[in-house]
């Protein structure tokens, strides 16, 4: 970059840092209102079943009880994120399809009244045959989960370009491998809370966990038929989402309905148990990959199947079993290439978008991206550089790339942990390996796609910057802050915020699909640029000067080059407002797509305006007695475009090595007993702690998208799924065996070793 | 989640204590860091109408020798003081190696007990889980009824011992002291503990424990604990292994094993152990045998029910048995002194 900035590219702490650690940011579970009652859900205790009857009458006469809801108590809409998905009630009135869905909810005055009063909730069930597994599911024959989804296939989506079988044909090596893994999960730091309450104009009021306030407005004014204007999702502190925020939780209906009933506040807090099976987790798939190559290694052919285990409702469906495609072929070329992905209904918790987007796909392509280079004598290095994706080039859906770091990613991660000298070379039971991946900023979001920003100045100099954009652990609120004070040059305290609020800011698409920075981060710098061209136009009125030659910097206007001509900022506001043309700002961004792409019936046409890139190289020893992993070092680079705030960017790929690496590979994955998950709990699902993590290189690489805004993109997305990759390779190549199920646990490890042992001992 | 409605007593010293564990009884549950005994209350694995705190017993709490050179450990001696004690050194360090790895640091400084621990209930997957988790199907053995989730057709409970410093303690040998209204016994510690899944403990409804007795400190002497976890911190064993060795004139004169994680006592195994008796230190086919067997033996205890494979938690018993055994060894030939120096 050639400009010379004040905090934008700067190591700066964030705005919101300090409250969190002093335990003062409030979340929804903080919340206290007058009058407010305490919520609790009634929940099915079989996988799979009719409800035949649901009788309240008791639990409503129990003292301190003042409302209780079940699926009569709803207008019956079905909520779905397409229009062909709407396949769930949030409180069902025919069936429930897993062990754990909601079936009533009470509220009370206090807990222990609300838990007394599910106790007398009278539920009964006819039960049904249950499915567990996606070819179980596929093969049953019937009840189906849902009567419109036949075999309980619910998303089939088909892509195919070029000619995959002349391609494999014309392939010096062609391999097939299939490759499993087991459900993860997100954990985030704050446990779902909500509290809603309708206000004497009847509107409703929501506080809620969110990975964008206006996706969630829209379906509770739908659910609760109620003019939008009259939903308001009001901004409150997260802790954290992942993927696991983006769509509305039956949660939320059901406790404004609750609100609604009782006439009172309602706050309903999710326990640790609630959180995981209530919520989200991700997908448990089955990918077959066949790749062909030439003889130098280069990709001619991949032809992938993929069953993922979608649980009881279509959620985020069609855009699930897309994405961990969609991120392959962006980082790797190809020209010929098929893929058949379904997402199969069971009788589990419903899944949705998770950080990694299946690790068995991901891993699956690296790992025998690895055997094949392998058999040709090539490392793992080299393979990915010949099949990197570069800038400029199309994906095999019709994806320009229009900035691409890969190949420095690559070059610079291998590097850092002396890939050269050390592959091939490494004592026994150590190895190294590399992941690659790449993710998309932005989807086609229709409508929801673009952000709009507003600024208004203060008669003290000071701004208040409005924006949809929501922060929900990954610091966009500073990003927000960075941008104004740079554009406006004003001191970062200087800028206030009012952001992720339906009914105070405009459209915006969340943090969904990684696209803050992008949309929200460009309307906010188009706002304040427009505010600052209204700041010259006032001011070089009276500094009789050209307004394209003034400067604006610390909260003083210049005229460039003669420091001494300047106004203070705030006198410039001033006189905005005497000559009654008071200073705002607008701003609108929308990331240019192709709105004909569509997931399932369309999968071609410009995807995301940028993409960004990652590269992660580990090196692991592996204890041959116990099986277990110790990970001496990783080097995580990413191309995000540019790093608004290197310090936040640091980590969040920090965050990406312990949630796919360390956790995705290692430690984190559901185990059932049938529909029960065995380890909904901190304790049982072991998501890594600090002082299980290695030492992280990180490395930022910028390659300055044209469309970003200072050439940003998305940061950390690309680093989750590339540490995955790696952390695979490196265990492979310490033990010398491939493991094909995901994550590659003690257990998995230690039989792999002894099978080796056994084989060489034949 | 919420802990259930339970009337709370705080005993102004032990006798007033004991008298309450009499009148009280089977309806009363003893608390000492709680550590344990709350997470049960809130997933209704325990009822109880009085929960009875030992927090102003402050005699229940310190670590003194006896006149015969034997080291009292007070039920209600918090973890971190058991950690920091310059007395538990040398010989003692199976269980303070043990100590340190029990849950994180909060729980070892803030919370836990040496009594808490002793008395950790047996635990299990398909147990251990709340109230609404197992609801929906007749319960098990261990929860007031008649199957078993663990074991298909088994008539017994199968849920496992997972405290580390009850199995450290057991490799120690130590002698457990229990106080009630009618008088003080002490029991050998593999007698403390039943064996049965379903009620683990050897103690009387109106029992205290008060006292952890440990043999007086000898010469020669090493211990040694080591713990499978899929994670560093804040993770119940898969499977657990402590020893305790005295070496003399070049040979093993005495040796403890002791595995945790397998059945509902963690397991002294006495034939394993008794390979060892005469070998050199250096013997390592001899410790190689003893492991064998000793995972042998853990292993017909183990059932699928603590996370991992079966199969795995069975092979590591026999690995983590041989790696306690070493490190026993050592410490008892190299004087603990310069052990110390090792970790
Ligand atoms: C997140 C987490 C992780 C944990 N990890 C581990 C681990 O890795 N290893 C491990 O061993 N434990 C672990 N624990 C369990 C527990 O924290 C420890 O065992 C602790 O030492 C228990 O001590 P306490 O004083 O808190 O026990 P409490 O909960 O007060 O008591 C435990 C049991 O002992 C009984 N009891 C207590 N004192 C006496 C007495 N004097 N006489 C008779 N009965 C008594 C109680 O009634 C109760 O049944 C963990 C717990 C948690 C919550
Ligand atoms: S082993 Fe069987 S009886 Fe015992 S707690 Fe587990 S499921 Fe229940």
């Amino acid at each position: 970059m050639d400009k010379e900035f004040t905090y934008i590219g700067k190591r700066v702490p964030r705005v919101d840092s300090l409250s969190r650690v002093t335990g003062e940011a409030v979340f929804a579970a903080d919340l206290k209102l007058p009058r407010m009652l305490v919520g609790k859900v009634k929940r099915s205790h079989v996988a799979h079943a009719r409800i035949v009857r649901v009788d309240t009458s008791k639990a409503e006469r129990l003292r301190g009880v003042k409302a209780v809801v079940t699926g009569r108590d709803t207008a019956g809409v079905k909520w779905g994120v397409f229009r062909y998905t709407q396949d769930m009630e949030f409180l069902p009135r025919d069936k429930v399809r897993y062990f754990g869905e909601e079936i009533a909810a009470v509220a009370a005055v206090d807990e222990d009244t609300a838990l007394e009063a599910l106790e007398l909730i009278e539920v009964e069930l006819e039960e049904l045959p249950a499915v567990f597994t996606p070819l179980d599911a596929m093969a049953s024959e019937g009840p189906w989960i849902h009567d419109e989804y036949p075999n309980n296939v619910n998303v089939h989506v088909e892509i195919n370009v070029g000619d995959v079988e002349k391609g494999f044909e014309e392939s010096y090596l062609v391999r097939e491998d299939t490759f499993t893994a087991a459900e993860d999960d997100y954990f985030m730091g704050e446990p779902f809370a909500v509290v809603a309450r309708f206000d004497d104009g009847g509107n409703l009021e929501m506080w809620t966990p969110n990975a964008g306030p206006h996706m969630k407005a829209k379906p509770l004014s739908n659910a609760l038929r109620m003019p939008l204007n009259k939903v308001r999702v009001r901004k409150i502190a997260i802790g954290g989402a992942f993927g696991g925020r983006s769509e509305i939780s039956p949660a939320d209906y059901i406790c404004a309905l609750l609100a609604r009933k009782s006439a009172r506040p309602v706050k309903l807090i999710y326990t640790r148990e609630e959180n995981t099976v209530n919520v989200r987790m991700g997908h448990a798939l089955i990918t077959t990959i066949k790749t062909g190559v030439d003889r130098e290694g280069r990709v001619l052919a991949r032809d992938i199947t993929c069953y993922m285990d979608g649980g009881a409702y279509s959620s985020t469906g069609p855009i699930a079993t897309s994405v961990p495609f969609l991120c392959m072929e962006q980082a790797y070329r190809m020209e010929n290439v098929r893929y058949n992905g379904y997402r199969i209904f069971t009788n589990k918790p419903v899944r949705g978008m998770i950080r990694m987007h299946g690790r068995s796909f991901a891993c699956g392509v690296d790992l025998q991206l690895d055997r094949l280079g392998e058999e040709l004598g090539i490392d793992p290095v080299t393979m990915r550089l010949r099949n990197a994706r570069k800038a400029g080039e199309t994906t095999p859906t019709g994806s320009v790339v229009s900035s691409c770091g890969l190949t420095e990613c690559i070059e610079k991660a291998a590097e850092k942990i002396e890939w050269r000298k050390k592959y091939g070379n490494l004592p026994p039971w150590r190895g190294i390996g590399i992941g690659i991946n790449s993710v998309q900023t932005g989807f086609p979001l229709g409508i929801r796609g673009g952000s709009q920003a507003f600024i208004k100045f203060n008669e003290d100099g000071g701004v208040t910057l409005n924006s949809g954009v929501v922060d929900n652990g990954q610091g966009n609120d500073q990003m927000l802050v960075q941008v104004v004070a740079e554009e406006l040059g004003l001191p970062l305290e200087d800028v206030n915020l009012i952001t992720a609020d339906t009914e105070l800011t405009a459209n915006d698409p969340g943090s969904y699909s990684m696209v803050s920075t992008f949309a929200g981060g460009n309307a906010a710098r188009l706002a304040a640029i427009d505010a600052r061209e209204k700041l010259f136009r006032i001011a070089a009125e009276a500094l009789e000067a050209n307004p394209a030659d003034l400067v604006l910097k610390d909260r003083k206007i210049f005229v460039a080059g003669s420091p001494d001509r300047f106004l203070p900022l705030t006198k410039v506001v001033r006189m905005g407002l005497i000559q009654g043309r008071p200073v705002s700002g607008e701003g609108h961004f929308a990331p240019k797509v192709d709105h004909r792409r569509e997931w399932v019936s369309n999968p071609h046409g410009q995807l995301s305006e940028a993409f960004s890139f990652g590269a992660t190289v580990a090196e692991v020893e592996v204890d041959p007695d116990t099986g277990q992993v110790r990970v001496l070092e990783v080097a995580a680079a990413q191309d995000c475009g540019f790093a608004i705030n290197p310090m936040v960017v640091e980590g969040q790929f920090e965050g990406s090595v312990a949630m796919g690496g360390q956790g995705g590979m290692l430690t984190e994955y559901h185990f059932w007993d049938g529909g029960r998950c065995m380890n909904p709990t901190q304790l049982e699902y072991k998501v890594p702690l600090a002082a299980d993590m290695p030492r992280i290189h990180p490395i930022i690489v910028e390659s300055n998208d044209p469309g970003g805004p200072y050439g940003a993109k998305e940061a950390g997305m690309s680093i989750a799924m590339s540490a995955a990759q790696a952390y695979a390779s490196a265990i492979a190549d310490a033990i010398g065996v491939t493991i094909t199920d995901f994550p590659m646990t003690p257990d998995k490890i230690l039989e792999a070793i002894e099978k080796r042992r056994q084989e060489e001992r034949k | 989640m919420r802990l259930p409605a339970f009337e709370y007593l705080e005993p102004r010293d032990r006798q007033e204590a004991l008298d309450y564990l009499a009148r009280y009884s089977e309806n009363a549950s003893i608390l000492a860091g709680g550590s344990d005994l709350l997470v049960r209350m809130k997933q209704r694995l325990v009822r109880t109408s009085y929960v009875i705190s030992l927090k102003h017993l402050k005699d229940l709490d310190g670590i003194r020798p006896d006149e015969d050179g034997r080291l009292c450990l007070g039920s209600n001696t918090p973890l971190v003081s058991i950690i920091r004690s310059p007395l538990l050194q040398g010989a003692y360090r199976g269980l303070t190696d043990a100590i340190r790895r029990i849950g994180a640091p909060p729980i070892q400084h803030y919370r836990g007990t040496i009594g808490g621990n002793l008395c950790l209930e047996t635990r299990c997957l398909y147990y251990n889980q709340s109230a609404f988790w197992r609801s929906g199907r007749p319960r098990c053995q261990k929860d007031g009824g008649e199957i078993c989730y663990a074991e298909e057709n088994s008539d017994r409970c199968r849920s496992a011992n997972v405290s580390d410093g009850a199995c450290a303690l057991m490799a120690l040998d130590a002698e457990i002291v229990l106080e009630s209204r009618e008088g003080e016994r002490s029991l050998p510690i593999e007698e403390f503990f039943t064996g049965k899944g379903e009620s683990p403990f050897a103690r009387s409804p109106d029992e205290l424990v008060t006292t952890i007795r440990l043999p007086a400190p000898e010469t020669a002497f090493g211990s040694s604990f080591r713990k499978l976890t899929y994670r560093s911190a804040i993770d119940f064993a898969l499977v657990s292994a402590s020893a305790g060795v005295k070496v003399e004139a070049g040979r093993i004169a005495r040796a403890r094993i002791a595995v945790g994680g397998a059945g509902a006592a963690p397991l002294l195994l006495r034939e394993a152990s008794e390979k060892l008796l005469g070998k050199s230190p250096e013997d390592g086919d001899a410790v190689a045998e003893t492991a064998a067997q000793a995972g042998r033996h853990a292993a017909a205890f183990m059932v699928d029910n603590l996370g991992a494979t079966l199969e795995y938690r069975q092979k590591m018993a026999a690995v983590l048995v041989r790696k306690a055994v070493q490190e026993a060894l050592a410490r008892a030939e190299n004087g603990n002194a310069r052990g110390r120096r090792e970790r």
